[in-house]
């Protein structure tokens, strides 16, 4: 009966008591402007798409039930698989190496020097420029006969790719966009960074550690919680990836609505895009969003489960 | 009230004037707005919003009722229409229309339908043709039946066809082109080419014939990439995109090997046509025999975008010997390369003493539906695309007329122009199908993918098959 008892009082709810109740009531009060948002802008958008998705509509008339027509159509789409591959290719590249330059920048960031300041500042300053600026700018410096990249691998010795004009070239030309904005993470791993007691690196150079065993046994363990967040979230971002691709394409994918070499920039969102907005298929392209919404869901799943042997959470060992 | 209360209210009204002030652009205007609506274009479109600027309508009478046309052309075309607007506003200072040009392409009206969905669409918007059917079931385009009764007659019968869709009429027909081979002589000359293989009056050449004109064209750089080409049958598109870098679309080069693209009768598309499948079988040849990475580095290099101003066309740079474009090349040489020498001809042939094949494509005025501005806004569409604006458009812009009283107008065509004209009367027209600019994009994907080499011409065109038929079958023909 001893042992029982702790039990039943955790599985039981407390009752609020009327201070309680009065500030939950203010508090829903307080953030209804945000909660009204969340469920107009966010919640009834989600329902409305699972909904849409089982119509055919062209955002002018209204929709007509069609049952699944949309996801059989799926199935057989082959622009469809192109894009989910093109998006995967994407996203398996630039979210690791988007884990590992936000890293270096923020160990850079970090470093103990008087000017460190201005070198945060140098390493940020690309992940306030837009995405739409910097594809536009990209576009020429990856000219393969005048741009600035193939001049300088010329230097080098080294190849000069097509790269906007070759598929796989063209899908890196993606990745490497997307590291501009590694400054912005960088912040995120840097604030991480700050927070290990400087206690812990103290008691490891007295045990005599050299800089990459602390690294590896102190600083690598302790940021693992904020490199499953960059992960989760740059996963979520990879999948939805749009802006580079479509500015690259020459926003629309020019006359004819080819999205790069062999479709090789037709991301996944890009094709839901031209579904929705080019081809007046919004019904179909809410499938296609509902497809999104699934996967990304499983694939934030696997993450936390595999995360579970490898992220170290403080809390849980004080 | 208490105190948190008041917190409360005023985080509300806070939000609340937020939401208010975002959709003040979308809705109806204020009277502050209306008023401004009358002052020159440059000040109606600052102050933030996000509307692109009118180009037309800055001397405006105050009260004038306003009318918002939209454009995806853009210079030389885009003057051409600005032109006849003018001439519009000043014919017609009751009404005051507002020319803007949008982003957007032939198939792509993305601006066009979240305006809609948005409240702030245009009353005017200028499709390309073979898209109204498909624009019009989906509910983008407006029915103009009634307020165009007796006017079919006065168009050339391919053009009015593709204004319809289920016996009624959602657009008026505008302009039209033909394609042709052009070619740049002095660069053939200096290749040590006979040019005068080209020449119009000996008929069509064979495609074998051109190839080896433009392969003595061709020059390499020390590093073997390309720098002259001498022609790109087909594509890639700008940027190395699939497509056609000019005007060798898939359409041109299916009608030229005497394919059909779709059987109007069964509501049936037929992309895997013989005569549709040997024209990519020529395009899956000629990237192979001229190898497609090169080819793609060289589009890349020379057109990066499709927004690549006339002027650099590379054609017209001296990079491009050769390409299958359209009349409206015309006014661009007299703009860009007066000093140039250049010439066009039919688009060449399989085999001697085959008929050379052409197209003609065209834009056209339609009405946005609830449109505030009915009345006015017919009534300049029934200008822009009639004698009166199509007159202009034909002169200025090098394009043919849909009007065929025009066509006889010879003050309107020089002699190299009027050539065109010929090529017109024998021009084939992509198939007015609900699902034409669907069609077009799925077309163009194969196209793509076959001048890659990456697929056969056979596979490439039964995904088409596969993915539009369905979409012909609900939709309808």
């Amino acid at each position: 009966m001893a042992a029982a008892a702790p039990a039943l009082t955790r599985s039981r709810r407390p009752r609020l008591g009327a201070l309680e109740r009065r500030n939950l009531r203010w508090g829903l009060l307080f953030i209804s402007p945000w909660l009204f948002g969340f469920l107009a802008l966010s919640v009834f958008p989600i329902l409305y798409t699972f909904f849409l998705s089982f119509t055919r509509y062209s955002g002018i008339r209204p929709p007509v039930i069609i049952g699944l027509t949309n996801y059989e159509r799926i199935a057989t789409d082959p622009l469809f698989w192109k894009s989910a591959y093109n998006t995967l290719f994407y996203t398996a590249l630039a979210v690791p190496i988007g884990v590992l330059m936000a890293m270096i920048l923020a160990v850079a960031m970090n470093q103990k020097l008087r000017e460190v300041g201005i070198y945060r500042a140098i390493l940020y300053l690309p992940s306030i420029l837009p995405v739409f600026a910097i594809s536009l700018i990209f576009i020429y410096l990856l000219n393969p006969a005048y741009g600035m990249v193939n001049a300088l691998l010329g230097l080098a010795g080294l190849p000069s790719p097509n790269w906007l004009g070759d598929p796989t070239y063209a899908r890196i030309s993606l990745v490497l966009i997307a590291q501009l904005g590694a400054g912005q993470w960088a912040l995120v791993f840097l604030a991480g960074l700050r927070g290990i007691p400087i206690e812990l690196y103290e008691s490891a150079e007295i045990d005599g550690a050299g800089a990459w065993t602390k690294f590896r046994r102190i600083t690598l363990p302790l940021m693992t919680p904020v490199i499953l967040y960059d992960i989760i979230i740059g996963l979520s971002l990879g999948l939805q990836v749009f802006t580079s691709a479509f500015i690259l394409t020459g926003g629309g994918g020019g006359r004819g609505g080819g999205a790069g070499p062999d479709n090789a920039l037709l991301t996944y969102v890009y094709y839901l895009y031209k579904q929705a907005f080019q081809f007046g298929q919004m019904g179909y392209a809410a499938a296609l969003s509902v497809v999104l919404f699934v996967v990304s869901l499983v694939l934030a799943g696997a993450v936390f489960r595999w995360a579970r042997g490898w992220v170290f959470y403080e809390a849980e060992d004080a | 009230m208490t105190r948190s209360a008041r917190r409360i209210l005023w985080v509300w009204l806070a939000v609340a004037a937020i939401v208010v002030n975002a959709c003040g652009g979308a809705a109806t205007p204020s009277p502050a707005q209306q008023a401004s609506a009358s002052a020159p274009a440059s000040a109606a479109a600052s102050g933030g919003s996000a509307q692109p600027s009118a180009i037309t309508g800055a001397s405006c009478a105050a009260g004038a009722k306003e009318v918002k046309f939209w454009t995806s052309h853009v210079p030389p075309d885009s003057d051409a229409l600005k032109h006849i607007v003018d001439a519009f506003n000043t014919a017609n200072p009751d009404t005051c229309v507002k020319m803007t040009i949008v982003p957007g392409s032939e198939t792509d009206i993305a601006k066009l339908l979240t305006a809609i969905r948005g409240g702030a669409a245009p009353d005017v918007y200028m499709a390309d043709r073979f898209t109204v059917p498909q624009r019009a079931a989906e509910g983008v385009l407006d029915d103009i039946t009634s307020a165009t009764q007796g006017l079919s007659s006065q168009y050339l019968d391919f053009a009015w066809a593709e204004t319809q869709f289920e016996g009624k009429t959602f657009a008026l027909p505008f302009d039209t082109d033909a394609r042709a081979l052009w070619y740049n002589k002095d660069l053939i000359t200096a290749a040590g080419q006979d040019v005068s293989a080209l020449d119009m009056t000996k008929g069509p050449a064979t495609i074998d014939t051109v190839v080896k004109i433009a392969d003595a064209v061709s020059k390499k750089d020390s590093s073997g990439n390309y720098d002259v080409l001498g022609w790109i049958p087909g594509g890639p598109g700008a940027g190395g995109a699939a497509g056609a870098f000019d005007q060798g679309w898939h359409y041109t080069w299916g009608f030229t090997f005497g394919g059909t693209f779709a059987d109007l009768t069964a509501c049936k598309v037929t992309p895997t046509n013989p005569g549709v499948v040997a024209g990519f079988q020529f395009l899956y040849d000629w990237a192979k025999n001229h190898d497609p990475a090169a080819v793609s580095r060289w589009v890349a290099s020379n057109r990066p975008v499709a927004t690549q101003p006339a002027q650099q066309f590379p054609f017209w740079t001296g990079k491009l010997a050769m390409t299958i474009s359209g009349d409206w090349r015309i006014a661009e040489q007299a703009k860009y390369a007066a000093n140039g020498h250049y010439d066009f001809t039919f688009i060449p042939v399989a085999k001697q003493g085959d008929q050379s094949a052409t197209w003609a494509g065209g834009w056209s005025m339609a009405l946005i539906p609830n449109s505030p501005s009915r009345d006015q806004a017919i009534k300049f569409m029934k200008y822009i695309a009639g004698p009166d604006g199509q007159r202009v458009y034909t002169k200025e812009s090098t394009h043919l007329p849909t009007i065929k009283d025009l066509l006889t107008d010879t003050s309107l065509y020089d002699p190299q122009h009027a050539k065109f004209l010929d090529l017109l009367k024998v021009a084939k027209n992509r198939p007015p199908l609900s699902v034409g600019a669907a069609y077009w994009d799925a077309l163009t994907t194969a196209q793509g993918s076959v001048e890659a080499n990456t697929m056969q011409p056979m596979d490439a065109l039964n995904q088409v098959q596969t993915s539009i038929q369905p979409q012909l079958t609900t939709a309808g023909c």
